[in-house]
């Protein structure tokens, strides 16, 4: 399988902080591949050079083979790469109608963008009950899954999810994580950013550990799942 | 007063109000779309009004061109301006500068820069009038006297407004911009580009300002001062709460009518009083405005 995404020793800094280092990273097509650290490692901060939000002084990232690292964020978005931000990044003030078609906001092909509607309210019944609903009076959980929503509204190839279990209930979760595992087998890449460890290494198959911006363990999820330093750290014992 | 003579006044007052009270919203509009995507509060949108009235006074009164050129030239050339100073200065300035702080110190140099160049023609150097291209003659409505350059001023300036409205509605370009507005990151994750949408925005506020002064240009004396008539406009924005286009719309017709009122019921010198007698009554009662969200607070 070749690999969709490639990172190659990029560092990115924000002022004088440096956020990243020479961290390299590849997710191959079709595979969930998890990005795993504590707070502040620099997780996000990875998924914002991608998404081309956060500058990189350094490394190249390469998509299906191309450079985008110069490219504009809009156009990162146009080829098929989507984040699905942390931390409820909805459009809080428009219906949930609208928020789906901010998903579509670089299509204009109406027969594809109906048809990923119905997909999406396939994979999320619930938005279609909402549709008419102020995106930011929307639970937690509902919030997720519109994310997600707005992310497939694009049509995407690669899906870079960044703490989809932030602040939702265990049962919650499972939902997330089970739609998640869905979206992988109907052909979707995924690089899934995760504090909780257990989970993550649950569901992907290949995962890297960042420290302090720099890349401290990578393996194959089962491998990493038997680790003593990985179950000490990052898995409670 | 008898009560017959101040039916007259009230009349009289709401219909003159009405008038001026567009031009306020309509400068408030241009405000207020800027702020709710920027954050800035542009201090220019009085002298960019002043300088479109010039513009078209210029290749109308001057060059003597036909009214069919000068008024999308006119339009043009205020778009274009906002549109490259958002582009080319306040990106700038905001690449070395993280503080808004910065941004609208710019827009106040904007400001200076456009009484400069209008007073460096010359134009500005005594008061000019814009003739008026619709007649002048009196109507009246109710016991109100107004002009049917009056009603045309109202009525352009109602049509601009639906057209904004209907264009941030229900248009794919409007929903990005409140995209934009509500969630910058959000709006760039689903592949907006910022940098276009704030340019498109900012022309868009300078053509409405445009528009304001074309209206009112045949109801005034020309000067480069005239700018100053945008204190009126953000009273009408802070009153209809600052980042709610109906509230700026409906901002602007209220401080137009107290103006008008305050003029004929208690003394034409207490009219200056006025914008700032409504923005302290709405404060008080409603510290958000009248159309503002709920009060929150920002951490700095």
């Amino acid at each position: 399988m070749h690999d969709l995404l490639e990172i190659e020793g990029i560092s990115a800094s924000y002022g004088r902080i440096q956020a990243l280092s020479e961290v390299s990273l590849r997710v191959p097509e079709g595979a969930i591949v998890a990005l795993l650290g504590s707070n502040g490692a620099g997780k996000s901060t990875t998924l914002n050079t991608v998404s081309r939000l956060v500058p990189i002084t350094r490394g190249s990232i390469r998509f299906a083979g191309e450079p985008i690292q110069a490219w504009p964020s809009h156009k990162v978005v146009s080829s098929g790469i989507l984040q699905v931000p942390e931390g409820r990044e909805v459009f809080r003030e428009m219906s949930v109608r609208e928020n789906l078609d901010m998903g579509a906001y670089r299509r204009s092909d109406a027969a594809g963008i109906k048809r990923d509607l119905e997909r999406v309210f396939d994979y999320f019944p619930k938005l279609r009950e909402r549709l008419r609903q102020k995106a930011g009076t929307l639970s937690g959980g509902e919030q997720q899954m519109l994310l997600i929503g707005r992310a497939l509204m694009a049509g995407p190839r690669l899906l870079l999810l960044d703490e989809p279990s932030l602040g939702l209930s265990p049962v919650l979760v499972q939902q997330i994580f089970a739609i998640i595992q869905r979206l992988n087998k109907d052909g979707l890449t995924i690089l899934l950013v995760e504090q909780n460890a257990a989970i993550a290494l649950g569901s992907s198959s290949y995962a890297y550990i960042l420290e302090n911006g720099e890349m401290a363990l990578e393996g194959p999820s089962e491998t990493l799942r038997r680790d003593d330093s990985v179950r000490r750290t990052y898995l409670g014992g | 007063m008898d009560l017959q003579l101040a039916l007259i006044f009230l009349q009289q007052g709401i219909a003159s109000g009405l008038v001026s009270g567009s031009i306020y919203a309509l400068l408030a509009l241009a405000i207020v779309i800027i702020f709710k995507t920027s954050e800035v509060p542009n201090f220019a949108q009085g002298e960019v009004f002043m300088a479109a009235g010039y513009v078209a006074l210029y290749l109308f009164v001057f060059q003597k061109l036909p009214i069919w050129i000068v008024l999308p030239a006119t339009l043009v050339a205020a778009f274009l301006a906002m549109a490259l100073f958002r582009r080319i200065v306040l990106d700038q300035v905001a690449k070395s500068a993280k503080d808004l702080v910065y941004l609208v110190i710019a827009t106040l140099g904007l400001s200076y820069v456009l009484k400069g160049l209008v007073r460096r023609t010359g134009f500005g150097d005594t008061p000019r009038s814009f003739p008026a291209l619709v007649p002048t003659d009196s109507v009246m409505i109710g016991q109100a006297s107004v002009t049917i350059l009056d009603l045309t001023i109202l009525g352009a300036a109602l049509a601009v407004m639906a057209a904004f409205f209907w264009m941030f509605n229900y248009t794919k370009m409007g929903r990005a911009m409140r995209a934009v507005g509500m969630n910058p990151k959000a709006a760039q994750l689903v592949g907006v580009d910022l940098k276009r949408c704030h340019m498109t925005i900012w022309g868009m506020s300078g053509v409405i300002s445009a528009i304001a002064a074309l209206l009112i240009a045949p109801k005034i004396l020309m000067t480069a001062d005239m700018g100053s008539i945008v204190m009126l406009a953000f009273a009408a924005a802070i009153v209809g709460g600052f980042s709610s286009l109906p509230g700026a719309i409906v901002g602007g017709f209220i401080i137009g009518i107290v103006e008008n009122m305050v003029g004929l019921f208690i003394s034409s010198r207490a009219i200056v009083l006025a914008p700032f007698l409504a923005i302290l009554i709405v404060l008080v009662i409603r510290p958000q405005g009248l159309f503002g969200g709920k009060l929150t607070i920002k951490k700095v």
